[in-house]
């Protein structure tokens, strides 16, 4: 990559977004999605995976635990673990809201997956783009990049690419996709609205004020923390 | 390198989702005053935790667009879920908390909701 590559997207002065990509990303691009979809069909589908219900995608503990024990271990398809990063809970400390909540919003989450990464797959060889396009495929390279990052176990610090890493296509897929991602947020955020009058005024005061002490919602200390 | 990723830290992402919370912080989960019912009147906070995955440009794009923040705002808001953790980043109704958290949701971040008090 050389250090000051061209924009692969902007906006056009015809409306929309001029995407400029060379072959091998569209390719990329045209792979990439499908394999997700997949996975989300399988994983939220009671009958392919023995699931009790389209729920069991965000039911952590077991599976959870099975992917520690086998972190330093072969890979093994634990394909449930990273997609669950696809659907977080809302309610920290009551169960009965929480199941209530996926019920409520559960489906239309995997649809909206889904439909975004269709999208992507249906346009990756586009040369142009509308603003909904572009926004369905920001929605889809952040999915994919949520899933291969969270099998990868990104950290906030990027390790140094390796070629003699046997998961080094990954990481460079990972690389590519925050690279794009980048791109397609910057050619966004120009067009959008002014701020909407009085909301920064309408912002919450944080309640905590210093960090607090203790773990965050999954488990992991706060940064900080020991 | 994977060595060098494969840290506690490596655990704690690949299990996003993963681990319960409630079980995992007894002093939330012992809380007092935990039935909302009894205290309709306080605001719900809408909360965004940090993670690693994430752009920083993308959560703060979100932050813009979803609530029509200014940029300097959703800078700012961002920066605090980065560096603090967390961040409340809208407050309001039940309704409303929920239907932020969501949103949130579509856009893969970390969002939860709680009652404020």
């Amino acid at each position: 990559m050389s250090p000051r590559p061209r924009r692969r997207i902007r906006p056009s002065a015809r409306g929309g977004f001029e995407v400029r990509l060379p072959p091998e990303e569209r390719a990329l691009l045209s792979h990439l999605p499908r394999q997700l979809d997949e996975l989300l069909a399988t994983a939220t589908d009671p009958a392919a995976s023995g699931a009790e219900d389209a729920a069991e995608v965000a039911r952590p503990r077991d599976r959870t635990r099975a992917a520690s024990a086998d972190a330093g271990g072969p890979e093994v398809p634990g394909i449930q673990d990273p997609l669950r990063r696809l659907f977080p809970p809302a309610y920290l400390r009551d169960e009965a809201a929480e199941a209530a909540y996926v019920g409520l919003v559960r489906s239309e989450l995997v649809t909206h997956h889904r439909e975004s990464l269709a999208l992507l797959l249906r346009t990756a060889d586009a040369t142009r783009l509308t603003s909904e396009e572009l926004e369905a495929w920001l929605a889809a390279l952040n999915d994919l990049r949520l899933v291969i990052g969270s099998s990868l176990g990104v950290t906030e610090t990027m390790p140094d690419l390796d070629e003699r890493d046997p998961r080094y296509a990954e990481w460079v897929c990972y690389s590519y996709l925050s690279y794009l991602e980048n791109e397609v947020v910057d050619a966004l955020a120009g067009v959008l609205p002014p701020a909407a009058p009085g909301a920064d005024d309408e912002a919450p005061e944080d309640p905590w004020g210093e960090p607090p002490g203790g773990l965050r919602w999954d488990g992991t200390p706060l940064p900080g923390e020991p | 390198m994977r060595t060098t990723v494969s840290t506690s830290r490596t655990v704690g992402a690949t299990g996003a989702g993963g681990a319960a919370p409630v079980e995992a912080d007894p002093e939330i989960r012992d809380a007092p005053g935990t039935d909302d019912a009894m205290r309709p009147d306080r605001p719900w906070l809408v909360i965004v935790w940090n993670d690693p995955i994430n752009l920083m440009s993308y959560v703060t794009y979100v932050f813009q667009k979803l609530f029509g923040y200014s940029r300097e705002k959703a800078t700012k808001l961002m920066l605090d879920v980065h560096h603090r953790g967390r961040a409340v980043v809208t407050s309001g109704p039940r309704e409303r908390a929920e239907l932020d958290v969501a949103r949130l949701h579509r856009h893969g971040l970390w969002a939860t909701m709680e009652q404020s008090g």
